[in-house]
């Protein structure tokens, strides 16, 4: 099987995630890897959080804000 | 004095988002609103609507 | 009241008795469950009035899937029972509620009321008996509103645009413009719809999102893309999209042989009979009162325009012929959504007005059972997984989802609903809440961004605290964008309810904050918005303070005559004035400036500061900027240096004193969208046309023998302006169409000026030797607009016009709370539509201020005493400086950080910041965070 890798991708309320929401309105399509935790604010993702992903077998992080 | 005779209370004839909206304002700033919808249910003509102009929004 | 008409008003403002006849639903609203299985059995079929006729409802039936109330009908029209006693009646068997009954009856109720809105809407235009268009006999021509459901995903296709006639895909799509308006001949409607032009580009552009490749061309005459934004979608659709837009007017529509195909003929701009052949045709139909709202406009007394829409004026545009009878939406006029929420604003603060004094008289305050306290129990989690009817389920294996939540830990309940955000299906949650002592909840369904507010209102009406909720995105993130690949979406489904779950475990009671509203209100702007929003608020009872840049009030209506019905400005804007200046609450700031803003909803502080340089600060609860714009210098068609050309504004005040240049003139030629709709500034200044055509009337009726042109793009006289237009023609005024590559040139010819532009009839340029250009300039935005944006931290869009919070449905709320925006400062607008938003501000802002507290939702930074070294990293990087640094104030002598939760918005920077975990935001904690992360990676 091919590589198929683990994305956390950490959304801020107001913009990333609703941005998220919106390409669904627009049923936009793209992988399925990645795996939203919402967020108030991207400022609110402590560095801590992302070494915690990667630890635990991320094989990769975004921060969108 | 005349104004202890008016009633503290609105009709809205007409359910549509123009109806809700004045109904939702009105309820929200302390009247009592009573909202008559021809209808069995109320949503008006934007809710036959898929998307709506400019955003492309759902409408629902 | 569903199903219910008014029948009689009686009495005065303030006290009316209507008369209301409500028909029989034959199902017991307390009873029935929504569970669908009567209109399964029922046999009877019948065209869907809400798929207007693209698809086939039962007899018995609820109008669409996500109705309110969610309750099912019987169309006694159609239902074998009614019409034949002890035929039929399977309904009545299957139903396990025993919802139904056949000899329910119509009841009369009689209600006393202080004021009446009329919202009746309006009805779609029928083009069957016109017959040019082919409707009802070639079937595939087709109504917009019947092409809305054929793209909807709820609608008959499901999305799938496909020909009614033979099923097949569609590759060429044609729309007709102005079927039903602007056609005194076929329908007798001779105004503009307005809102048309716009849903045929939107159609447009979603139909050739659904079929790649598929071909549109709209028929026009005139683009009336006026309102905010919707030039540039069109600029849009028009160079990216790819449609195609064909200015003519169309003569017929044909079959094409027997294959379904349609021939449609026109005339196009050259002159020229042409031809072309499409899969299907829509009718962008108009919008029109119908006889039922007739009859109503009978019962209530009130009058009507020659248009057949409630007459009002320009001045109180939700205000009816009758006292205490009010109007808002397109019963009023035909208009777009944004417009009609704005008037349905308009109209609850137009019935405040007279009702002020019964305020709070009636109305109760919504009660929620005591809440439990959960703290020391186990975590309980119910899990409820959403169909979102097939938005969700279409795609992904619900049942799946449903048997793997089941597994995870500490869930105990786990249901599948098909909308579970339906009334119904939320008192079903309430029970099962209950029933299975759950005490922590997640909703696999939609965004949290839309639907969390609803789901936190159905756990406090359980007795739970409403942030023991998390929803799963399964709808939006996952459903919606990867429907190509199910198996992998109901995977994501899966991790998605396990991170929500792991969330939610660790989630608290959390308690919202009550701050007290300063009952003030400030204005910002004392143009006719700005006074009519402040009048409104005093009249409400409220104290105003207005403030004002100038000297006087008035703003641009003081170069203003008459607005578009003839009414005449200067006498309705005296009358403002003298309201304003008399009204005790009212406190004007004249030359005065707003040079800072503190604060936050319910408590804001404005500092302005006069010409002279003193200061003052004003407490106050909410904000009404309506700054109002200016009008543009233009840098063309030699504007300034020559002097006979001038714009509008100039124009008019040259005629009315009389001036030697116009009243010597013979040859007028007016050009529009000068400064707007182009590249720096696509978007329509949406007075003007109506402006120069009011301009040109009246000139041409002091002297019939003045040559008038009018030089335009497009014509934007929309609603029932039209008329105006229609009279203009009449009158022998020519209207030249001009496009922006070949725009006018105007050039000075000794004592006249020489204008050239391209006549697009006879193909070549047409020069027209005339003695004043009036140049109908476009609206801008105030220059300080920017600068105030930034003070009231509220966004300005790129043309400098404010934004709003929604488009649609928020028209004249900023995204901030307690913050609202009205008149120019918005976007260009004539006076009724600036007075109906400035009524409107005063009406959301009444929300507010009607009430002595506002409550703020408890997502908030909270410190931990513990934790908290006081290093006062978070001090600096908080943006709304909520945190200040303070002594602990015991033996230790440390310092310890504290947060203003009124000030606070949640946003965590503080908790990104902090090296101690010394600071973290309620809802958000590290913990739940954290087991989030875990929950996504655990498979």
């Amino acid at each position: 099987m091919s590589f198929e890798p683990k994305i956390i991708a950490f959304c801020c309320n107001w913009c990333s995630y609703a941005a998220a929401d919106l390409a669904g309105i627009s049923r936009m399509q793209y992988p399925h890897n990645v795996r939203i935790i919402r967020v108030m604010c991207s400022g609110m993702v402590h560095p801590e959080y992302v070494m915690d992903a990667l630890n635990q077998g991320a094989d990769g992080v975004m921060v969108l804000g | 004095m005349l104004d202890n005779n008016k009633i503290g209370s609105v009709m809205i004839v007409g359910g549509g988002v123009t109806g809700m909206q004045a109904a939702l304002d009105l309820a929200d700033s302390g009247y009592y609103v009573y909202l008559v919808e021809k209808s069995g249910a109320i949503g008006g003509a934007m809710a036959q609507l898929d998307k709506t102009f400019p955003t492309n929004d759902c409408s629902m | 009241m569903t199903l219910s008409e008014v029948t009689g008003i009686a009495g005065d403002a303030g006290n009316f008795t209507v008369t209301v006849k409500e028909a029989p639903r034959y199902v017991d609203m307390e009873k029935c469950i929504a569970c669908g299985a009567c209109t399964e059995k029922c046999p009877k079929k019948v065209d869907s009035e809400y798929d207007a006729a693209t698809g086939k409802r039962k007899a018995i039936f609820v109008k669409y899937a996500q109705a309110v109330p969610l309750k099912y009908q019987i169309d006694a029209e159609n239902c074998i029972r009614l019409k034949k006693p002890g035929a039929c009646g399977f309904c009545e068997k299957v139903c396990d509620a025993g919802a139904i009954n056949f000899n329910d009856t119509e009841k009369i109720h009689s209600i006393n009321v202080g004021a009446v809105i009329l919202s009746p809407g309006f009805e779609a235009y029928d083009p069957k008996p016109a017959q040019v268009w082919g409707y009802g006999d070639f079937p595939n021509v087709i109504t917009s509103l019947q092409l809305e459901r054929y793209l909807s995903a709820s609608g008959p296709t499901e999305g799938h645009l496909v020909r009614p006639s033979d099923g097949k895909p569609v590759n060429k799509v044609a729309f007709l413009q102005c079927v039903g308006s602007r056609d005194e001949n076929l329908c007798n409607n001779g105004y503009c719809s307005s809102v048309c032009c716009m849903y045929a580009i939107k159609e447009a552009v979603i139909a050739k999102d659904h079929v790649p490749g598929l071909a549109t061309s709209i028929f026009y005459m005139d683009m009336r893309t006026h309102g905010k934004e919707f030039d540039r979608y069109m600029d849009r659709a028009k160079n990216e999209v790819g449609v195609r837009f064909v200015r003519c007017k169309v003569n017929g529509v044909e079959p094409a042989g027997s294959t379904g195909d349609l021939r449609i003929s026109y005339v196009n701009e050259q002159g020229r009979q042409l031809e072309e052949y499409y899969d299907l045709v829509v009718l962008s139909v108009g919008l029109q009162t119908s006889k039922e709202t007739m009859a109503l406009a009978d019962i209530a007394g009130i009058s009507l325009t020659a248009d057949k829409f409630a007459a009002t004026s320009d001045f109180a545009p939700v205000t009816t012929s009758r006292e205490g009878i009010f109007t808002c939406g397109t019963f009023s006029g035909p208009k777009d959504i944004p417009q009609s929420v704005v008037e349905g604003s308009a109209a609850a603060a137009a019935v405040s007005e007279v009702l002020a004094p019964a305020r709070h008289q009636l109305s109760t305050e919504a009660t929620f059972p005591e809440e439990l306290d959960v703290a020391n129990e186990d975590p309980r989690l119910g899990v409820f997984v959403c169909h979102c009817g097939s938005n969700i389920a279409g795609v992904v294996d619900v049942a799946a989802v449903e048997e793997y939540a089941k597994s995870l830990p500490n869930v105990v309940y786990v249901e599948r609903n098909l909308f579970s955000c339906s009334q119904d299906t939320q008192d079903m949650i309430v029970k099962r809440i209950r029933e299975q002592k759950l005490n922590r909840i997640v909703i696999a369904a939609c965004t949290p961004r839309t639907h969390e507010p609803l789901f936190r209102e159905t756990l406090k009406a359980a007795g739970l605290n409403e942030y023991l909720v998390e929803m799963a995105n399964i709808r939006n993130q996952n459903a919606w964008v990867h429907s190509d690949t199910p198996a992998m979406a109901t995977a994501k489904a899966k991790d998605l309810v396990r991170m929500a779950a792991a969330k939610v475990t660790y989630g608290t009671s959390l308690k919202n904050i009550s701050v007290p509203i300063t009952q003030k209100g400030l204005v910002i702007g004392g143009g006719v918005a700005g006074m009519t929003a402040a009048l409104n608020m005093a009249e409400q009872g409220f104290d105003v303070h207005l403030i004002e840049r100038t000297d006087v009030l008035g703003g641009n209506a003081l170069h203003l005559k008459h607005t578009w019905s003839g009414e005449h400005i200067p006498g309705r804007l005296g009358k403002l004035i003298d309201k304003v200046i008399w009204n005790e609450r009212i406190v004007i700031h004249k030359q005065h400036e707003v040079v800072g803003v503190e604060g936050f909803v319910g408590n804001f502080r404005t500092t302005i500061r006069s010409r002279e340089g003193q200061t003052a600060t004003i407490e106050h609860g909410v904000t009404v900027v309506a700054t109002g714009g200016s009008i543009y210098s233009p840098d063309e068609y030699g504007y300034r240096r020559l002097k006979k050309v001038v714009n509008s504004i100039e124009f008019d005040k040259l005629h009315e004193l009389k001036e030697k240049h116009v009243s010597s003139a013979n040859t007028f030629v007016f050009i529009q969208c000068v400064g707007s709709r182009e590249e720096d500034a696509m978007y329509c200044s949406k007075v003007c046309c109506t402006h120069s055509v009011q301009t040109a009337i009246r000139l041409k009726k002091e002297d019939p023998k003045r040559n008038i042109f009018i030089l335009f793009r497009d014509m934007r006289t929309y609603g029932q302006r039209e008329a105006l237009y229609r009279q203009a023609r009449k009158m022998g005024i020519i209207f030249i169409n001009y496009e922006l590559h070949g725009k006018p040139t105007v050039t000075e010819n000794g004592q006249v000026l020489d204008v050239e532009v391209w006549d697009h009839v006879l193909h070549r340029p047409l020069k027209i030797v005339a003695d004043m250009v009036i140049l109908a300039s476009a609206i801008r935005p105030k220059d300080n607009a920017k600068d105030l944006a930034k003070m009231l931290k509220v966004p300005v869009d790129g043309d400098g016009f404010f934004i709003e919070a929604h488009a649609k449905l928020r028209p004249v709320d900023f995204s901030t709370d307690g913050m609202f925006v009205a008149g120019l400062a918005h976007y260009p607008k004539p006076m009724e539509e600036s007075v109906a938003q400035a009524l409107a501000a005063s009406s959301r802002a009444a929300t507010l201020l009607s009430k002595m507290a506002v409550s703020l939702d408890a997502i908030k930074a909270i410190v931990d005493e513990k934790n908290c070294d006081g290093c006062a990293l978070c001090v600096d990087v908080c943006p709304y400086k909520a945190i200040t640094l303070m002594d602990r104030g015991d033996e230790s002598g440390g310092k310890i950080v504290a947060v203003n939760v009124a000030k606070c918005k949640g946003c965590g920077l503080c908790m990104g910041t902090c090296p101690k975990r010394g600071v973290y935001v309620a809802g958000f904690t590290m913990k739940q965070i954290s087991s989030q992360i875990q929950a996504a990676l655990a498979v």
